[in-house]
């Protein structure tokens, strides 16, 4: 039963980072030191049932990463970490990654780019930062909540997976009523959804508040917040997908217990959470 | 200095729509007419181009000018754009960093995928003098210099066979809308926000539609017969933008593009649209010119000096989305950004007309 491999070490590497000693955790999917957040405040996790049929069908996984800078650089290496960062995370899952950009703001126009970006790219799963070119057109929260709900309930759909990031922290703008209204929007996207979310504006806060004395940056903190944001993101989202991936695996049984239990249903993902493709 | 006229006042008012509606949530974007539409400013503004061209590559009487002094004359233009496009950027890369430096807030350096630029300046640079590295909303221009670059091609065929020159425009556009044709973006990922190779079409339409224009009663005679289907056409349009009613990219079938709105690629529901624009609105400027003799001088001057204006008019808009952001927008804010920004437009235009004038004239 190769398909159940995946699965169960996903699970098994999961347990490690929730119980075991931090330094086996790192080498499985555990953020670096610098990243390291509680979960609590790191993420929510949501099923993923097109991921789940994907790796265990095919041991493939067409992931689009949508939204942020894709050159190589600091930031950039995001979507190159991420693959790897999933690759182990998910051992003999072939993750292919596609990364664009999406300039503009959802509530006015990129929600319509994503859908062509998605046609194109036929995803299993689109992992999508999403917020902050609303948030700093000042584009009406409620304006933008709508276009976003609207968008993942298209994806979900056409039975693709989403995993949203919600808009960077930083200080100048923490206190920003609209600002906080976008991020809000994109919980309250991602809980009606029913989809994970990165909460990266929680994250950065508590790593920035961790990091008071931390190293410098040559153009003031919050840039350097702001590179460490961009560092972490890959390890954070590998982190909710393999969260998310484990309890998709345990949806099945009512209460999952342990070891055994959880691993029985990892074969045959249920009908009801699988949804049809259409064709194109 | 021309006297103002159709084409000039139309391209002044895609110009204006095309400054407001880069200033995304502002309160006047829902009055344009790009909210009421399949297609929009841009297509305006690429048709006209066409159109321009081909008044420019003739001479008073209407023979054609000598063929070589065409393709250098476009060269030029060439030349003039693609300096207007790296300007702009550049200017743009330091409006977005100094703003992020001045607010102490690096999110403003990720916007219009800038954050590549910051993130990775060596490939990025080489991006930029390529055209291969594009900001968002700072698209058009590098459209343009392709478009105008190969324009003397579609110049030179239609002077042997309009029909051949249209053939072969069309031919291209829908080979790209089957194979996905479209060039590269780097560095990066994806391709050009408005793919050349389909938005060649509506220039060589706009070129070919003068020529017929002026030498063909018949077309005329037919573009006022087609008049109520023009306006059947810009209903429906209103209709499906009103209620967001779109072809679902994933349902429609192959080849996709064929059937979808895309912007990138001028899909053929974009093209009709656009059409049904033309001809429900051609007879409009000379109804309306008599009574807003202003506002026609106005947009006139902004359409005659429409690569000045339209450089200006995009780090306008830039600055008026950091306005926005840092003061919270609102209704107030809006009203003086788009305000102090179409007089600003009008300045440019002014100030461009000006200098030529005070210019010494060149000899011969």
């Amino acid at each position: 039963m190769p398909a159940r491999s995946p699965l169960c070490l996903t699970g098994a590497a999961l347990a490690l980072l929730l119980a075991g000693p931090p330094a086996r955790a790192q080498d499985a999917v555990g953020p670096s030191l610098e990243c390291r957040v509680p979960n609590s405040q790191l993420y929510t996790v949501a099923a993923l049932p097109a991921v789940k049929a994907a790796v265990a069908g095919k041991h493939a996984l067409r992931l689009l990463a949508v939204g942020g800078s894709a050159a190589p650089g600091a930031s950039a290496s995001y979507p190159v970490k991420l693959e790897a960062a999933l690759e182990q995370a998910l051992p003999h899952v072939d993750v292919i990654m596609e990364h664009r950009g999406l300039p503009g703001e959802i509530a006015s126009g990129a929600a319509e780019r994503l859908r062509s970006l998605v046609a194109d790219a036929d995803p299993d799963l689109v992992v999508w930062q999403v917020g902050t070119h609303d948030a700093i057109a000042r584009v009406d929260p409620t304006a933008f909540t709508e276009a976003l709900d609207e968008a993942v309930g298209w994806l979900k759909s056409h039975g693709i997976d989403v995993v949203l990031v919600d808009p960077l922290y930083t200080a100048s703008i923490a206190g920003d009523a609209d600002y906080n209204r976008i991020v809000d929007g994109v919980r309250g996207v991602a809980t009606k959804q029913g989809v994970p979310l990165v909460r990266r504006f929680e994250a950065l806060r508590y790593l920035a508040s961790r990091n008071e004395k931390g190293e410098s940056h040559i153009l003031g903190r919050q840039f350097r917040l702001n590179d460490l944001g961009l560092r972490c993101m890959a390890e954070h989202v590998a982190l909710t997908i393999a969260g998310s991936l484990a309890q998709t695996a345990a949806i099945p049984t009512a209460q999952p217990k342990p070891a055994p239990d959880a691993a029985a249903p990892t074969g045959t993902p249920p009908a009801s959470t699988v949804a049809p493709r259409n064709p194109g | 200095m021309r006297e103002p006229n159709a084409i000039d006042f139309w391209r002044g008012f895609a110009l204006v729509t095309i400054f407001i509606n880069h200033i995304p949530g502002n309160t006047f974007e829902r009055y344009t007419f790009s909210q009421y539409g399949i297609s929009d400013a841009a297509e305006l503004f690429v048709f006209l181009a066409g159109w321009s061209i081909a008044i420019a590559t003739r001479q008073r009487d209407g023979t054609p000018e000598p063929g070589g002094r065409s393709v250098v004359r476009m060269l030029a233009r060439t030349v003039e754009v693609y300096r207007a496009q790296v300007t702009v950027m550049l200017l743009a890369l330091a409006i977005i960093a100094g703003a992020a430096l001045i607010l102490d807030n690096p999110l403003i350096l990720e916007w219009h995928n800038a954050g590549n630029f910051f993130a990775d300046p060596i490939q990025s640079v080489c991006g930029m003098a390529l055209l291969t590295y594009q900001l968002g909303y700072f698209n058009i221009l590098p459209l343009y210099v392709v478009l105008i670059g190969i324009a003397p091609i579609i110049v030179l065929v239609a002077r042997l066979s309009q029909t051949a020159a249209l053939g072969l425009s069309f031919a291209l556009y829908l080979a790209s809308l089957i194979f996905d044709w479209n060039l590269p973006s780097w560095p990066g990922e994806g391709t050009w926000f408005f793919d050349p190779f389909c938005w060649q079409l509506l220039l060589t339409l706009g070129f070919v539609m003068q020529e017929w224009n002026r030498t063909s009663p018949a077309f005329r005679r037919w573009t006022r017969r087609l008049f109520p289907l023009g306006v059947l056409i810009v209903l429906v349009g209103i209709v499906l933008s009103v209620y967001e009613i779109r072809p679902d990219p994933l349902l429609v079938p192959e080849p996709r593009l064929l059937f979808t709105f895309e912007k990138s690629y001028l899909t053929p529901g974009r093209l009709v649209h656009f059409l049904g624009v033309l001809l429900a609105f051609a007879p409009v400027y000379a109804l309306i010119a008599p009574r807003i003799g202003m506002i026609v001088d106005f947009l006139s001057g902004l359409g005659r000096n429409s690569l000045a204006v339209f450089s200006m008019g995009s780090l306008l808009s830039l600055i008026g989305q950091l306005i926005r952001f840092q003061t919270g927008g609102g209704r107030l804010i809006d009203m003086a950004v788009a305000g102090s920004g179409i007089v600003a437009l009008g300045i440019t235009a002014w100030f461009v007309e000006w200098r030529s004038r005070k210019a010494p004239r060149p000899r011969a």
